[in-house]
This record gives C-alpha cells, structure tokens and sequence, in this order.
C-alpha cells in the first residue's frame, strides 16, 4: 500500500463535527494532527517512498508535506483558540469543521498527487472548500470577496486544466503521470506543449496571485478570517506551487513561452505590489501585497531554475511560515482594537507584548533580514539572476525590493513602538495561544542557521529536479 | 464543420446580442444538450465513463444549471433585460472577434482534420467566456460567463476521443462541477438581493 494513502485518515473526524456540537474547532485541531504526524513519518521517518499511478512520496511530495501541515497545524490551534474564548465565533460552526478537514485532504492528496488530473481535481476542491469559509455572516463585503476568489479559481484552475490538455495532446496521449513526464525527453518545436506550459503559467499563476490576474487576492485576504487568510496564504499557495514545481520538473517547460512569462510575470507582480503598499493603510492589505510580491520572486526564482532553485524552495517555505505568523497577528490585532487601519495601532510591544513580538520578527523575516531563511532564499535567486546576465531583472528586482523594505517599515514599525490611537483594555496576553507561532518561527531561524540533515536532503533532491547541481 | 458544431457557435453568440436573461440559460441548455448529442454520436454509452459523461453534460450542464438558476431568478422577479456584455458596437465586434481567432488558432495548430472544427469551437467559446467575464458587472452575468468557460472546456475535451477514460475522474468531476453549480446558485441569491445587482469586479 502507497503510504501516501495514510494521509486521507483525517475524512474519519468528519463524522465527529455537526452542528450544534461544541467541539467542532478542536476536531479539527485533531484532524490536523493526525495528518501532520502521518505527513512527518512519510517526510523524515524513514518510510519507503515510491510512487503508482496516482500518488508518490518523492523529494517534492516529503518536503512540502512537511510545510503545509506544520502551517496547518498553527492556523487549526490559532482558530480553536479563538472559538473557545467566544463559542459563537465562525470557527467553532460546523460548516468549518467539514470544510477545514476537505480543505486539508485535498490539499494533502495536491501535494502528493503522481497524476496531472488528480492534482487538478484536489487542488479544485481545495479552492471550493475555501470559498464558503471567507465569507463571513456579518461582513456584506467577505461574501463578494468569496464570490471573487471562486470565479478566478475557476478560470485559473480551467486555464491550468487547458495547459494540463495541450501537454497531453502534444504528447500524443503518453501519460499523464508526473515521475514518467520528469524523465520524458523533450520534443522539438511542438506548439501544444509551448501553449500548455503557457497555460499552467497563467491559470496556476492566477492562483498564486501573480500579475495581471492577481486582483482577487488583497481584496479575499482582507475579509476573509485571519485563520482562513493563513490557511490560503501558507497552505494553499504552497500546494499550488507544488504543482507549478512539478510542471516545471518536466524537460523542457522553461525553454518556450513560459521560462520567461515567469520572469515578465515576477517582476510585473514586484512592481505593482511595491506600490500598493506604498499606497495602504490596512495591515491585512499590506501582507497580502507583501503576498504576491513574494510570489513575484518565486516566479522569477522558478523563470530562472538551475541554481536559483534551492533559493526559490528555502523562500517558498520560510514565507509559508512567516505569512502564517504575520496573518494570525494581526488576527489577534484585530481582534484587540477592532481595526486593521495601521495608523490607529500603536504601542504594540507594551499592549499585546507577543503579538508585538510576533509582528515584529515576522516583519523582519518578510523584509529578508538575516538569519531568516528568507534572507538566504532571496540571496540565492539574487545571484543567480546576477549570474544569469539578466541584468535588467535584476535591476528592477533590487529596485522593487528596496521600494518594498521602505513602505512596509514605515508602516508597521510604528505600530509595534508608537503611540495608539486607540486605547483597549485586555487582561494580560498568555503564552499557550502563541505556541504554535513560535514553533514556526524557530523553524523559520533554523533554515536560516542550521537545517537537520534529512530536512536539507529533501531541499536538495527537490532542487536537483528543478535543475540545480 | 458539422451541423452541431455550427449550432453550437451559433447558440455561443446569439445570447450577447440578446439582452435577457432567458436567453442566456436557453443558451447554456443548448450548449449542454449539442455537447452532450456530439458525444453520444461519436462515443456511444459503451463504457462507465462514456455515461458520467453524459450524465455530465445533458442532465447538469443542459438541464440542472439553467433550471435552478431560472428559479432564482424567477422567484426574485428580476428585471427582463440582461446585457451579458456592454450592448455596444465594440463589445460586438470583440465578440466577433473572438470567434475569428478561435478559428484562425484552430486552423494554425498541428491537429486531424476531425478535430479542427472541434478545437476552433471551443476556443471560440473560451474567448467568448473571457470577454463575458471581463465585461460584466452583474453577478448573473459573471454566473453565466462561469459556466460558459466550463462548457468551453467541456468542448476541448471532446474533441478528441480518450483511449482510457477513468471513470472515477469523470465522477470526481462532475462531482466539482455540482459543487461549483450549489456554490454559484448561493452566491447568485445571497450576494444580490435583486439577483442582478453590481457584483465585484471578475477577470
């Protein structure tokens, strides 16, 4: 039996969570666990890894397991925390409860998925398991938001769907199993692969919120819950970069269209996020500009593969963390001063002192300070882009980002050491509700300091697929 | 080009031209039912597979979709009248357009003879389904242009026979294809109270 098969062992907590039962959050804080121990096992415990038709363990599958669960696993806490202070909150509905457990299968089965269709088909449910969830009751505005996420979901995953046809019609219907695709030699001049990889640029790019289809991702970040927003930003996205990964694993992909549609795409995303945060107020907004940025260096980290592969994993994987970390502060921000303007917060580090923390060293991790993975990551891709002669890249890369460390500190500095505007009362924070936080960030330190031995295995048998040496 | 395939495009553009909301679900019906009548001429109900699919495209996509967004619809009394695109002389010819381009692509592409008529109706209808999408502001409209792009992509598919249809792939879509319709049918009666008003911005 596939081990990867153990993973859909959380659909049995389904039938744990109703309506009307009082323990609906923390079913799905068991869920997650079991699937982070199983994911764990698969990733670093040892277990045979192989692949069959339809799932496979390899290097891709075992690293990213490992990340979206552990992320998975904070949002969960962070959600059930917030239910048992007030049981009246979204998280503790039953609709959550069935939706969250979807939601993580689905995405587990993304990640681990040997089969184009299987891949798209999880990944899909992913999206529509996530919609009802930003909605919320008392907000009009999260109920268009939602609406809006779902109809570019659809168009992003029906274009990547196309893409997922081209190649299969350009290969003669020889397979669709991703382990066969990534040791297929490519063929000469065949136009349906070159608009197929075009294609999965585009709809998958839609997804990660790359330009020009990325509208659809401050405006669902902002309504959303915060636990929802950490769910889509680390969970989701990083599933569905697994799937551009392996697209990009097959010989060939980044020779055509799409090798530089990633690079034009990038940049084009670092460019209009750098100045929608120049331009916000709003916390969540700034994060989720912060959002597609990255995206806009992972693209251009993926545009470019061979050598700025290992940076594009080590940034892919530390911003999973650091957006969980950042989102669900400022879940706790708003929650605190009933606001996500920034200029009526202040004080943060005397107010609320762990969520001031967790702001504070998120926000030096989002910047690329050392010694966060982020920083390597980010340097990585630097010099392969040097090393590359994509000078003009380049350039505007270094631009964009100083743009982005100027606007963000400016805003948000201030609102860990400022003075507020709005003066809340609050019984002194405790630790235990931060937990799950500070495991994300001692592993966000450590990929910048120290990684354990059969982690960075698994960071460079995934980067030698993308092409590094 | 078959008679079907000739209907089909045919049915793809008459909704924009005629501004109501009627026509546009007689046009997702007929989408569904050609779709569904190309298939079973081609393939036959040979195997499982052969079946979901046409379950798929003549029971939900011709029959279920525009049936329950009529009564939504219907039960909010909404207005006669609606411009899936902007009722003007560029939206027209951008329409027009579209269907130019989806065959010219179709005519450059390496493809079988057989296919070609298939592959320039489907991506006629996949650029049709952008341009509704992009134009519209209305949240029925951005419903139709939803399900529009799904029968675009329905098209692609049968163009070309599969030698080993899964049936349990055809059952996980149709499954999401449901499930998008549930969700699509909520959003149309919750976000709108009058079912037509200005919806957020689409792609």
């Amino acid at each position: 039996m596939n081990p990867a098969l153990w993973l859909l062992a959380p659909l049995a907590f389904l039938v744990l969570v109703g309506p009307g039962r009082r323990h609906n959050a923390i079913t799905l804080v068991a869920a997650a666990t079991v699937e982070v121990i199983v994911a764990t096992v698969i990733a670093i415990g040892g277990v045979d890894t192989g692949a069959d038709d339809l799932l496979t363990t390899d290097a891709t599958a075992r690293l990213f397991l490992l990340v979206i669960d552990w992320a998975f696993v904070g949002v969960v806490v962070y959600a059930w925390n917030r239910a048992r202070v007030d049981a009246t909150r979204p998280e503790a509905s039953a609709r959550r409860g069935y939706l969250g457990i979807v939601f993580l299968v689905a995405m587990n089965v993304v990640v681990v998925a040997n089969h184009m269709l299987l891949a798209w088909l999880a990944l899909e449910v992913t999206s529509l398991a996530a919609a009802p969830q930003i909605a919320q009751a008392n907000l009009p505005g999260s109920r268009g938001a939602s609406w809006r996420y779902l109809v570019f979901s659809v168009v992003g995953l029906g274009l990547a769907s196309l893409g997922f046809w081209c190649l299969d019609h350009g290969g003669g219907h020889a397979t669709m199993r991703f382990d066969v695709l990534a040791h297929t030699a490519a063929p000469a001049d065949d136009p349906w692969r070159d608009l197929g990889f075009a294609l999965l640029v585009l709809g998958l790019g839609t997804k990660l919120g790359l330009a020009p289809m990325y509208s659809w991702l401050p405006e669902t970040y902002d309504e959303a819950p915060a636990a929802v927003t950490a769910m889509l930003a680390a969970v989701q996205f990083n599933g569905t970069l697994v799937l551009l990964v392996r697209v990009l694993q097959i010989p060939g992909a980044r020779d055509g269209v799409a090798g530089d549609a990633l690079l034009v795409l990038g940049l084009a995303s670092m460019a209009l996020s750098a100045g929608s945060i120049l331009a916000t107020r709003n916390i969540k907004r700034l994060v989720a500009y912060a959002s597609i940025n990255h995206a806009g260096v992972i693209a251009i980290g993926l545009g470019l593969g061979g050598e700025a592969a290992y940076g594009v994993l080590l940034y892919a994987v530390s911003n999973a963390f650091i957006k969980a970390i950042l989102f669900l502060s400022i879940g706790h921000i708003e929650a605190h001063y009933q606001t996500k303007q920034m200029r009526d917060v202040g004080g943060l580090i005397k107010d609320l002192p762990y969520t001031g923390l967790f702001l504070m060293v998120g926000t030096f991790a989002l910047l690329g300070f050392p010694p966060f993975g982020s920083f390597l990551g980010e340097l990585l891709i630097l010099s392969a882009l040097a090393a590359s002669g994509q000078m003009l890249v380049f350039a505007g890369f270094c631009a964009v980002i100083a743009t982005t460390f100027i606007a963000t500190g400016r805003s948000v500095f201030p609102m860990i050491w400022g003075e507020s505007r709005i003066k809340a009362t609050w019984h002194s924070q405790r630790l235990l509700p931060h937990l799950p936080k500070l495991v994300l960030l001692i592993a966000l330190v450590m990929m910048g300091l120290y990684l354990p031995a059969s982690v960075n295995t698994l960071f460079r048998e995934v980067a030698a697929s993308m092409g590094a040496r | 080009m078959s008679t079907a395939l000739v209907v089909f495009v045919l049915v793809l553009l008459l909704p924009l031209f005629l501004a109501s909301w009627r026509v546009s679900l007689v046009g997702l019906a007929s989408q569904g039912a050609i779709m569904a009548w190309l298939a079973y001429d081609r393939d036959g109900v040979t195997t499982v597979a052969d079946g979901v699919r046409l379950v798929d495209l003549g029971l939900v996509r011709a029959v279920i979709v525009p049936a329950l967004l009529y009564r939504v619809m219907a039960t909010r009394r909404a207005d006669a009248r609606n411009d899936v695109i902007a009722p003007n002389l560029v939206s027209w010819a951008l329409a027009l357009t579209a269907v130019l381009v989806g065959f010219r692509f179709a005519a450059h592409m390496p493809l079988p003879d057989a296919e070609r008529p298939f592959v320039a109706a489907a991506a006629a209808a996949l650029l049709l389904a952008m341009l509704v999408l992009a134009s519209s502001e209305r949240v029925f409209s951005q419903v139709v242009g939803v399900f529009r792009f799904e029968n675009a992509l329905a098209l692609f598919e049968l163009s070309r026979p599969e030698p080993e249809a899964e049936p349990g792939f055809r059952v996980g879509l149709l499954v999401v294809l449901v499930v998008t319709i549930g969700l699509a049918r909520w959003y149309l009666r919750t976000l709108t109270p009058a079912g037509d008003a200005p919806a957020p911005e689409a792609p």
